[in-house]
This record gives structure tokens, C-alpha cells and sequence, in this order.
């Protein structure tokens, strides 16, 4: 699945996913059908409504493959979001069971397919941000893991690492002055250990936190998890 | 709650319906939502005795224990009556209470300078620079001490002096929190100290000696002086 | 408090120093906490859910354990009262007050007088109610409201506390906050000693022995129960705990997680009147069970929130509460806990008024990591969006979302729609999930529109050549 945030603003995101799928010898599908996870509609309360686009997500992405996010938070939505909103619906199994085989990128690489070591090389210095949604799960240590296993990377952890970013999906519009003041807060901790690139495994993260370092006019460089893994593997002549 | 402020605002609060009685209502509701539960949380399976710390016990004399946990919560623990004694004259607190049933332990220690009362007065309570009081116990992987409503006599006593000084014998003290619990037995009403009274109100800044003892000490015997 | 102001509103309005000195304390209190029990157990984690099993449990419940407590209390000698209501609450106090013909009170820190405004209520009724936490202490001199549960002053710097102080005739002018704790003790002792009832609150009550169970780290509870004769203690309806052995688990994530402590420093158990032998203490024990609001969670899908056991830990952790600081949530209760709970105490009725709170969150779930009851917080917040949505709660900044998800539900009109914005190089604002452009770009740059590039990319890539 490729995230309708990818879809509309990061199509090299989805592009890099796709070719690290490949790289590790896998076949992948893209469903042209595909919209979004609905969670925009579920964060904001209209449950209904959500239902209604998981229900599409559902007949797009009907079978038993596994079904890989280059997003946490899409993710988490699947996994846990939509069986919540399902709860008194007559098609919670059916929901329970795409949430079961859905896969954030990074979790799937190092617990599914069992990849703890990425090869190719990488010279950066990298500030990882653990998006909220892989709270609880193993995704941020599985991504960082297979970072620092990358030749030339350095992962540099920062201040309060574990606290949001503040972006929240819709919190970070009607929410504005205190989303802003969380991203500030970030940037700050993340500007401390001077990293080369911010990477993280949820775009809409370094959509806010890299919006408000250019608005600011202090820029800082973001790549997606994904991207770092394909540009390493590119760098050693890795096929895509 | 919003409705109930205005109310305030706008003079006397309706007096309650007592035709209906509250018991009767909540209990009512109560049990209708939860009679809409398909099933209900069962008691965990779990063993009370998890929250022990058995790292810091581990086949150690309780009073090492004691003392080295009292430290961590700045309790003093004296190594004996005499040691009490000798502190209270070195910080020119002469004026205390002593509770009479460690009176005959203390007595040989005290100089004529002290001026020792065996009845706690709590009109004058301002009076009372220290008191000596007895423990029901201790908990030794906390570094707490116990005062029961049985044998501490005088809740006060323990509580309004600038410094408190309990005394556990030694066959007291318990090894860890759920052995404290077991203890609480019939008692009406029990005390866990643990360190002097202390706040961190005032921009996060820890200050001693709120309302209760400013300095909390404690002495482990073997036994009182009959 | 507050009016209708939002909560981005009110932390815009914040003072910067106030902010900061809020932040730094939750920070500190909550990195103190996960060092202390990530130090001492190997797994945590585990006695969070422990706990919040044993909660769950007493709620689902309660039409038997309330039955049986009461009964333990009575037999224990204690006098058990019931109140449905805020105002029957207060008239209960009152009742067993003028009784008794008393007419000073000392009290300390219980949330549940908090919500049902018992200071302002015997105040009204020429009842001398004297505060004897030192933060409540001094919310009470300035008429103020607590800003947080455990630390009701966090938002007060010295300076301000000094102010009041010399303007309470407690002193001149001095904001050394060892001189100003020691005067509050000097002041606060004579109040214990004229006073002839003692209302606390309870931390938890055993269904098992009756005892309730009382922590401070002032000795104020203390005090209040040795100088008085009258112990009326005010208790939420959810406070009971199955057995005493329970206790130990209890009390260990309370200190840990309220405040960083092994142990909070006075823990009292109270079973009932004082011994025959103990000169000091209450001769008569109250106890009223408080509803208020409660039975209405017990009704909604949000059970869950009963299990809080108010260490504040959520607020502590919690980046919009250390942004917005307590009083932004126009409620008793303030930052995630209080977003579920202040909406949903207020009924069915009155939900409308704060179902502004669940939106106060960006759903980061460090509150539910943090929650030494294991309180699925995020979800309880989302379940409340719901409802305020299906309740046609009309509220600022939330985009309706119909026309949207028809739009992600049809494949076709979703391609064009991504890349038609694309040719006309405008943004499709009916298709983002952002629903307010202009409040993204104040204070962050938008990416470059790439709609539909990817799909573009795939269909080059895979064409046989």
C-alpha cells in the first residue's frame, strides 16, 4: 500500500519501497485501487465515513498476501484503528484479518523476513524519528537496527526521543499553536546531535517537522526510512 | 458540574430529592449498565508478592536493609538510645516527649539539661522539640516505619514535634511491603512513614518538614528496658 | 474557569514562563519515574496490566462490591452515606456537620471535593474550610483552581506564592520557598488543632477488610486525623480494590508513578474509629460513596477510565499538557485522563460542553504507556470523537469528512482527482486529509504536489519494453 500522502506529495517514497521489496526478492503488487487507509475520518470521529474507505481498502486488497506500508501510522490504523471502528460491525473479522497480515516496512524486513543487516553503503549521520504509532510495536527498533547496520551510517539518538512531533493528523491544523510548539521542540532536540538527515518511518511526521524547519527558514534535509535503503543498496551497484 | 458552579453563583443550591434514596439510585444504575456487559473482567491470576524487590533483600540482615533503605528516603537511623540522645544535644533540642513505655530505655541517657515529658499535652504542642515514640514495626525493603493505633499511644506525639524518633524492635521489622500489609491485622488505624513529611509544591522544590517531622529518625533494639 | 476558549487557545495565552516551568517539572517527574521502575523490575509493563486487570475487574463488578464494602465499613464501625449527585454530596457533609455543630473543617487534597465544590459550598454555609495541602492552601487563598492532580500548583512560580502570602497576613514578603513552606506550618498547625472534622478523600478501599487507604507526603492527612474527632472521607464510587493483599501493587505504581517514590511517605490505613487506647483521633468515622457522573461512564464504552487511580502520570508525560498546562481543560480533571473523563462526568445531557476535550490529543499513546492502570487512552479519546460526531456536536476545525471518504472509496475519481490537480498545479483541497490548509502553512511549508507521479512511475517502469 502505498499511503495517500505518498500518492499525492511522495511518490519517490513509494517508489524507494517498492524497489527495496524487490531487492529483497519479493514480487510485489500494487492495487491501482487503492485510496487511503481511512484515518483521516477516523481520528476526526466520523467513524462512518472511515468505514466506509476501509471497506474499499478491503475489497482492494482482498486475498492473503501480506500487505506492506511504508507508514506507521497507516499501519497502526489497519492493525488496530479499523478493528476499533469495526467493533459492532458484522465485518470485523474480515477487517482483523487485513489488519493481521498488514506490515509497516520496516518491521516486516527485520521480523518477517528476518533482515537484520542491510548492505550497499550510506555516509550519514542520521537522526531517526520513532513516529507514535510504532509505540508498542517493533518497528522503530527494527528500523533502526537495520540503519545502523548500513556501511557509513551513524544513528544518533536525541533528546526525549520517545515524545511527539506533534503533527496528529488534523491536531496539527485545528491544534496549530501547540502542534507548531511540539515540532519546534523536536527540531530542537533533533538540531542538537547536528544530524546529516532526518529519517523517519512516517512521512506525515517529516511532512511537519520539515515544513516548519523550511518555514523557518532553517531547512533540514528528510528521507524516508525507505529511500536511505534504497539509495545504500544503489550506492553498491544494487539493482532496482 | 458546570450547571452545579452557576447554581453556586446564583445563591443557595437546591436541597437534594431525598424521596428517592441516593443508595437506592446509584446501586440501581450500577447494575443496569452492567447488566449490558456480554461478560465481565475477570481477577487476574497474579501473585501479590511480584512488586517485591527481592534484589535488594536477597539473604540480607533486614536492619542492613533497614538502614540503607531509610537512608535512600532520608530517614536517620541511630545505632542505639544513647546515639539518639546525643544528636537531640548537639542540635540544642532539650524539650521533648517520650512515650512512658521507652521511658526506662531512655531515662539513663538523658543530662539534667533535658526537660523530658512521659504525657503529651496537644495544647502545647508547639512545645515539644522531639518526641520518642514506639513502632509497631518496620518494613525493611522500603525503609518505612510503622506506628499502630495500638502501641504508638499518642498520634500526635509522633507527628508535631520538629523531630520524631521511632524505635522498632528488632523482632518487628518485616522484610517487604506485602508482609507489611499481612501485618495490618485488626488495627483501627496504621501509619506507614516513610522519610520526613516533605512537599514539592513550590516550583518543584523538595522542602522538609511540612506539617510533620522535619527530621525523622529511628533506632532498632533488641529489647525495651522493663 | 476558562469559558468556551479551546485548548490551542488557551496555551497560545500561556505565559512563556509558565509554560516552561510546567513543562520542566512534568518532564523531571515523569524521566524520574520510568528510571525508578525500569531500575527495579525487569518487567513493568506487566504490573500495568496486572493492575489495570484488577481494576477492570472491580468496575465490571461493582453492584457486588459495593454492596459488600459498605457492609465491611459498617461493620467496622464506620457510618456509610451515599450521594448521586454533587449536591447531595455537599448536603451530606453539611448534614453531619451542623450535627455535630461544627463549624471549622480541615481538609485534604481529594479530587472528588474538587468536582463537586465543597470548598465554595460550606464557605456559603458560614462553614470555616480550611485547605491544608500546601498547593490547595494556596489555590484556596488565591481563589484559583488546581492546574494539576497531583501538583495542583505547578503553574504558580514562588513569586506569585510570596505575593499572597504577604497579602494573607502570613508574613512580609519573602519568596524563599523553605520560609514560605515553614510559615504555611506555623499557620496551618493552629488551624488542625481549633478544628473539629477532618474531610479527606481515599486513595483506595479494600473490599476485603474495609480499610481505606490514605497517601500524602506533607503529613497533613495525618495531622487532620489525629487532631480531629470527625473523619468524613469522600470516595468515588470506583475506589475499591478486591482484597488487601492487592495493596502492595497498588501503592507501588501510585508512588512511582505520582511522584518517582518507592513509597509515598505517609500511607495510613484506616478501618475505623481511633483504638480505646489511642488518645488522639476520630470517635466517628463518615464515609459518603460519591456518584457524580460516574454511573453515566459506567454506561458508555469508555468503562476504562474508571480504573484511574489520579497519580497524574498521563498529564506528566503528556506534550499537549505540557504545552497547555491544566487550566486550558476548563476542567477538574486536566490533560489526557481529564479529556476522557471531564466530557464524559458530565452526562448524557451536558456532554456537548467539553466534547471539545478528545480533540485536545495528537493520539501519540504516551499516556497509555505511562498508565500504571493500563487506561487505553487514545482509544477512549477516539470513541469520544465519535460520539461527539454521531451527537452532531457542531465543533471548530473538525472537517466533515463525507464527501472525502466517497471520494477515497472510488478509485477512478480518486486517480483523477490526484493528478487533474496536479495539470492545473492547484491543490485539491477536497481530496487531502487536510482540512485546513491555510493553519498548515502559517507556521509550516507545504511539500511540492506530486499527485499521481508515483502511479505514473510503476506504469513506465512495468511496460514491456
Amino acid at each position: 500500500m502505498a499511503t495517500c500522502l505518498c500518492d499525492a506529495f511522495y511518490d519517490d517514497v513509494a517508489a524507494a519501497t517498492l524497489q527495496v521489496l524487490e531487492f529483497v526478492g519479493l514480487d510485489v503488487e500494487f492495487p491501482e485501487g487503492q485510496t487511503c487507509c481511512g484515518q483521516p475520518a477516523f481520528n476526526g470521529g466520523d467513524w462512518s465515513a472511515s468505514r466506509r474507505v476501509v471497506r474499499h481498502t478491503l475489497r482492494t486488497f482482498a486475498g492473503d498476501l501480506p500487505v506492506i506500508v511504508p507508514s506507521g501510522s497507516c499501519t497502526a490504523m489497519l492493525a488496530h484503528g479499523a478493528p476499533l471502528e469495526f467493533e459492532k460491525e458484522r465485518d470485523l473479522s474480515a477487517v482483523q484479518e487485513l489488519g493481521q497480515r498488514t506490515w509497516e516496512l520496516a518491521d516486516f524486513l527485520v521480523h518477517g523476513r528476518g533482515i537484520t543487516k542491510w548492505p550497499g553503503r550510506y555516509d550519514a549521520t542520521i537522526a531517526f524519528h520513532r513516529s507514535c504509532h510504532s509505540r508498542g510495536s517493533r518497528s522503530a527498533e527494527a528500523a533502526t537496527t537495520l540503519l545502523a547496520s548500513i556501511p557509513g551510517v551513524t544513528v544518533k539518538e536525541f533528546g526525549e526521543g520517545e515524545q511527539c512531533c506533534g503533527f496528529g493528523g488534523t491536531f496539527s491544523v485545528t491544534f496549530p499553536h501547540i502542534s507548531t510548539a511540539m515540532g519546534d521542540l523536536k527540531l530542537e532536540h533533533i538540531r542538537a546531535v547536528q544530524p546529516d538527515v532526518l529519517v523517519s518511518a512516517d512521512m506525515s511526521c517529516l511532512m511537519h517537522l520539515g515544513g516548519r524547519a523550511t518555514k523557518e527558514g532553517k531547512p533540514i534535509k528528510t528521507q524516508h526510512f525507505a529511500q536511505i535503503l534504497r539509495d545504500a543498496m544503489l550506492a553498491n551497484g544494487g539493482t532496482a | 458540574m458546570s450547571l452545579w458552579s452557576e447554581l453556586l453563583e446564583f445563591g443557595e443550591p437546591p436541597r437534594p430529592d431525598y424521596t428517592i434514596s441516593d443508595r437506592d439510585q446509584i446501586l440501581t444504575r450500577v447494575s443496569k449498565a452492567l447488566e449490558k456487559l456480554p461478560n465481565r473482567a475477570l481477577m487476574p491470576l497474579y501473585d501479590s508478592k511480584v512488586v517485591i524487590q527481592h534484589s535488594v533483600l536477597a539473604g540480607r540482615d533486614p536492619v542492613e536493609v533497614l538502614g540503607e533503605r531509610m537512608q535512600r528516603v532520608n530517614t536517620k537511623l541511630f545505632p542505639n538510645p544513647a546515639a539518639i540522645v546525643t544528636y537531640l544535644e548537639s542540635q540544642g533540642w532539650l524539650r521533648g516527649y517520650c512515650a512512658p513505655a521507652l521511658w526506662r530505655t531512655f531515662k539513663a541517657h538523658f543530662g539534667p539539661n533535658f526537660k523530658v515529658e512521659l504525657h503529651f499535652e496537644s495544647r502545647r504542642l508547639d512545645d515539644y522539640q522531639f518526641s520518642i515514640t514506639l513502632a509497631g514495626g518496620a518494613i525493611a525493603e522500603t525503609g518505612t516505619i510503622i506506628l499502630t493505633d495500638e502501641i504508638s499511644s499518642s498520634r500526635l506525639s509522633s507527628l508535631a514535634p520538629w523531630a520524631h524518633f521511632a524505635v522498632i524492635l528488632r523482632e518487628d521489622i518485616l522484610l517487604d511491603v506485602p508482609a507489611g500489609i499481612r501485618a495490618l491485622g485488626l488495627d483501627r488505624s496504621t501509619i506507614w512513614v516513610t522519610g520526613p513529611s516533605k512537599t514539592a509544591d513550590v516550583e518543584g522544590i523538595l522542602i522538609e518538614g511540612v506539617h510533620g517531622p522535619g527530621v525523622q529518625g529511628a533506632v532498632v533494639i533488641e529489647q525495651r528496658v522493663k | 474557569m476558562n469559558g468556551r476558549k479551546s485548548v490551542d487557545q488557551a496555551a497560545a495565552e500561556l505565559s512563556a514562563e509558565t509554560q516552561a516551568s510546567v513543562y520542566h517539572s512534568t518532564k523531571v517527574t515523569h524521566e524520574k519515574r520510568t528510571k525508578l521502575l525500569f531500575d527495579q523490575y525487569k518487567n513493568p509493563d506487566q504490573l500495568r496490566q496486572w493492575a489495570g486487570e484488577v481494576k477492570q475487574h472491580v468496575i465490571d463488578n461493582l453492584d457486588s462490591y459495593l454492596p459488600a464494602v459498605e457492609a465491611r465499613m459498617q461493620q467496622n464501625g464506620i457510618k456509610v452515606h451515599w450521594a448521586a449527585t454533587a449536591s447531595a454530596a455537599c448536603h451530606t457533609v453539611l448534614d453531619i456537620l451542623v450535627a455535630r455543630r461544627a463549624y471549622r473543617v480541615v481538609k485534604t487534597k481529594t479530587m472528588v471535593s474538587e468536582e463537586i465544590r465543597l470548598g465554595r459550598f460550606l464557605q456559603h454555609h458560614g462553614i470555616e474550610s480550611v485547605e491544608t495541602d500546601l498547593g490547595e492552601f494556596i489555590v484556596q487563598i488565591d481563589k484559583d483552581h488546581p492546574s494539576h492532580i497531583v501538583r495542583p500548583i505547578i503553574h504558580k512560580n514562588r513569586r506569585e506564592i510570596a505575593q499572597s502570602f504577604e497579602r494573607e497576613g502570613l508574613g512580609a514578603y519573602n519568596d524563599d520557598p523553605k520560609t514560605i513552606t515553614m510559615r504555611a506550618r506555623e499557620h496551618l498547625r493552629h488551624k488542625y488543632m481549633e478544628a473539629d472534622v477532618a474531610i479527606t478523600g481515599a486513595n483506595f478501599v479494600s473490599a476485603e477488610s474495609g480499610r481505606i487507604v490514605l497517601v500524602t507526603n506533607e503529613g497533613n492527612s495525618r495531622f487532620c486525623l489525629a487532631a480531629t474527632r470527625c473523619h468524613i472521607a469522600l470516595i468515588g464510587i470506583e475506589k475499591i480494590v478486591p482484597r488487601d493483599q492487592d495493596l502492595p501493587l497498588f501503592l507501588n505504581l501510585l508512588g512511582r508513578s505520582a511522584t518517582a517514590q518507592e513509597l509515598t511517605v505517609y500511607t495510613e490505613f484506616i478501618k475505623g474509629p481511633r483504638h480505646e487506647d489511642q488518645l488522639d483521633g476520630s470517635d466517628e468515622v463518615h464515609v459518603i460513596f460519591v456518584d457524580n457522573g460516574r454511573t453515566d461512564v459506567l454506561e458508555s464504552d469508555c468503562t476504562e477510565i474508571l480504573r484511574c487511580i489520579r497519580c497524574g502520570a498521563c498529564l506528566n508525560v503528556c506534550p499537549v499538557y505540557r504545552q497547555a498546562s491544566g487550566h486550558a481543560y476548563r476542567s477538574v480533571y486536566p490533560g489526557p485522563l481529564g479529556a476522557v473523563l471531564s466530557p464524559l462526568m458530565m452526562g448524557k445531557r451536558l456532554f456537548f460542553e467539553k466534547a471539545d476535550l478528545p480533540k485536545a490529543s495528537s493520539l501519540c499513546g504516551a499516556c497509555h504507556e505511562v498508565c500504571p492502570v493500563n487506561i487505553p487512552i487514545p482509544d477512549l479519546l477516539l470513541r469520544l470523537r465519535n460520539r461527539a460526531h454521531v451527537r452532531g456536536v457542531a465543533m471548530e476545525g473538525s472537517p466533515p469528512m463525507g464527501a472525502w471518504s466517497v471520494l477515497a472509496s472510488q478509485p477512478l475519481a480518486w486517480r483523477t482527482a490526484l493528478s487533474a490537480s496536479r495539470v492545473l498545479n492547484r491543490l485539491p483541497t477536497d481530496l487531502l486529509p487536510i482540512p485546513a490548509l491555510q493553519a498548515w502553512e502559517q507556521s509550516r511549508a507545504l511539500p511540492e504536489w506530486r499527485g499521481g507521479a508515483f502511479r505514473k512511475w510503476l506504469a513506465e517502469r512495468r511496460r514491456p519494453s
